[in-house]
């Protein structure tokens, strides 16, 4: 090792620090020993920079920088922990929000459609729909025993009573219709006249629960109007609706009653 | 392991090396303060990811070294002085021309110098890390360091002599 390359060595080399250990700078001071010239520039080199080494040494930390460090992690904690309890707090309050505003719409808006669709007018003109334009009889017999029975099983409306003269005229069979998620019996007859030979009935007594109709008429008050081509009686018996049904007018209808 | 990871224990053995190597780099009270405190800031949030602990120091100053840099390159306002790359002569300063310089000054100079040596001489002169420790923490190979550390020493005792003043010491090649 010559010395300029001791030199350029020893340029790294610290006072009093393990730099002493690396082998290079180990053998670059022990070849200062030996040379003067190496010894006098190390002595320089030293000193300059003990006096660069101790203007980095002046620099001082603020005082209550750790503390500080500290304390604001310890709120930047607090604040995290705050605020997923409020993200949690805020999607719980939103889902009670959109079950909230559900069951608003689901008691306010529905069953408002509900009632406001739950009136006799309505109930006449569907019903009159099923009868005119086609329906599909579950059963079909000349024999009123099995509809009643046919009925109870379905949870349909069966107790119901029948005029003297629908208990003479033709039964043919009988249906069970929806209105208003209420089940509705629909029982067919024959008036006797002639059909089309398509056509099995021409007469339709309907059977609902009187609940499920808000404007249902009061016992023993009769109500004929004439509905898309058909002539309807409605009246109320016990805690029965029925809704009779037949093509003609008025006297036709009443044949019936 | 458990004990190194404690953040307060961590606070306690390393904000102040921290902060000297943040001032030393920035010049400035407050961004040292807020250089220290966003490197803890770090650590708390992605320190879990350190597997090895004795890596904790260097990751830090890392970390550190990262952070002013990015500030740095975000304000690009501090100037540096390009000298060239070669370095052929030792301008040699005498230690009580250095004495006459307060630290400002001094850090002013290491401002000066190419951004490639200002850590590793500030590290160096800090005295708390080895020459591995400074090659990990700016993660270039020792050679590097030792070769960065050669000419940002003698750039800086350069720059330290230009402003002295005066008759200019002897100059001796290396």
């Amino acid at each position: 090792m010559t010395v300029t390359e001791a030199k350029a060595i020893l340029l790294l080399y610290r006072p009093g620090t393990a730099d002493a250990e690396d082998p290079q700078i180990a053998g670059a001071l022990t070849l200062a020993k030996r040379e003067p010239e190496l010894a006098r520039w190390l002595e320089d080199h030293c000193a300059r920079q003990e006096a660069l080494r101790a203007k980095f040494r002046k620099i001082t930390v603020p005082a209550g920088l750790k503390e500080q460090i500290i304390s604001e992690q310890a709120a930047r904690i607090v604040t995290l922990s705050r605020h997923r309890r409020n993200t949690v707090f805020a999607a719980l309050a939103a889902l009670a929000a959109v079950v909230i505003l559900l069951i608003v719409m689901s008691s306010s808006w529905l069953p408002r459609r509900q009632i406001e669709d739950n009136t006799l007018a309505i109930y006449r003109n569907q019903m009159a729909g099923v009868a005119l334009r086609g329906y599909g009889m579950d059963l079909t017999t000349n024999d009123p025993a099995p509809i009643r029975a046919y009925l109870v099983q379905k949870q349909a409306p069966s107790d119901f009573v029948l005029s003297a003269a629908l208990q003479k005229a033709a039964v043919t069979g009988c249906a069970v219709e929806g209105w208003q998620n209420v089940k509705v019996s629909m029982i067919c007859f024959r008036t006797g006249r002639p059909l089309p030979p398509n056509q099995s009935s021409d007469l339709w007594l309907f059977v609902v629960d009187r609940a499920s109709l808000k404007d249902a008429p009061e016992n023993g008050q009769l109500r004929i109007a004439a509905n898309k081509g058909l002539i309807t009686a409605v009246w109320t018996q016990g805690d029965k609706v029925y809704l009779l049904g037949t093509e003609g007018d008025e006297s036709t209808i009443r044949k019936f009653l | 392991m458990a004990e190194c990871l404690d953040f307060e224990s961590l606070v306690t053995r390393y904000y102040e090396p921290l902060y000297k190597f943040a001032f030393s780099l920035a010049r400035d009270e407050s961004d040292a303060c807020d250089l220290t405190q966003q490197t803890f800031c770090i650590w708390a949030a992605k320190g879990h990811q350190l597997r090895d602990p004795s890596k904790v120091k260097t990751w830090l100053f890392t970390t550190l070294h990262r952070e002013f840099l990015g500030i740095r390159r975000k304000q690009t306002r501090f100037p540096h002085v390009e000298l060239d790359q070669a370095e052929p002569e030792l301008p040699v300063v005498s230690p009580a021309a250095i004495s006459r310089h307060d630290t400002a000054h001094v850090l002013a100079a290491l401002a000066r110098l190419d951004e490639i040596y200002q850590a590793p001489v500030a590290l160096f002169y800090l005295q708390d890390c080895s020459y591995n420790e400074i090659a990990e923490i700016l993660q270039v190979p020792l050679g590097t360091v030792k070769s960065r550390l050669a000419r940002g020493i003698s750039r800086l005792q350069k720059l330290l002599g230009d402003e002295t003043g005066g008759p200019r010491p002897e100059q001796t090649r290396l």
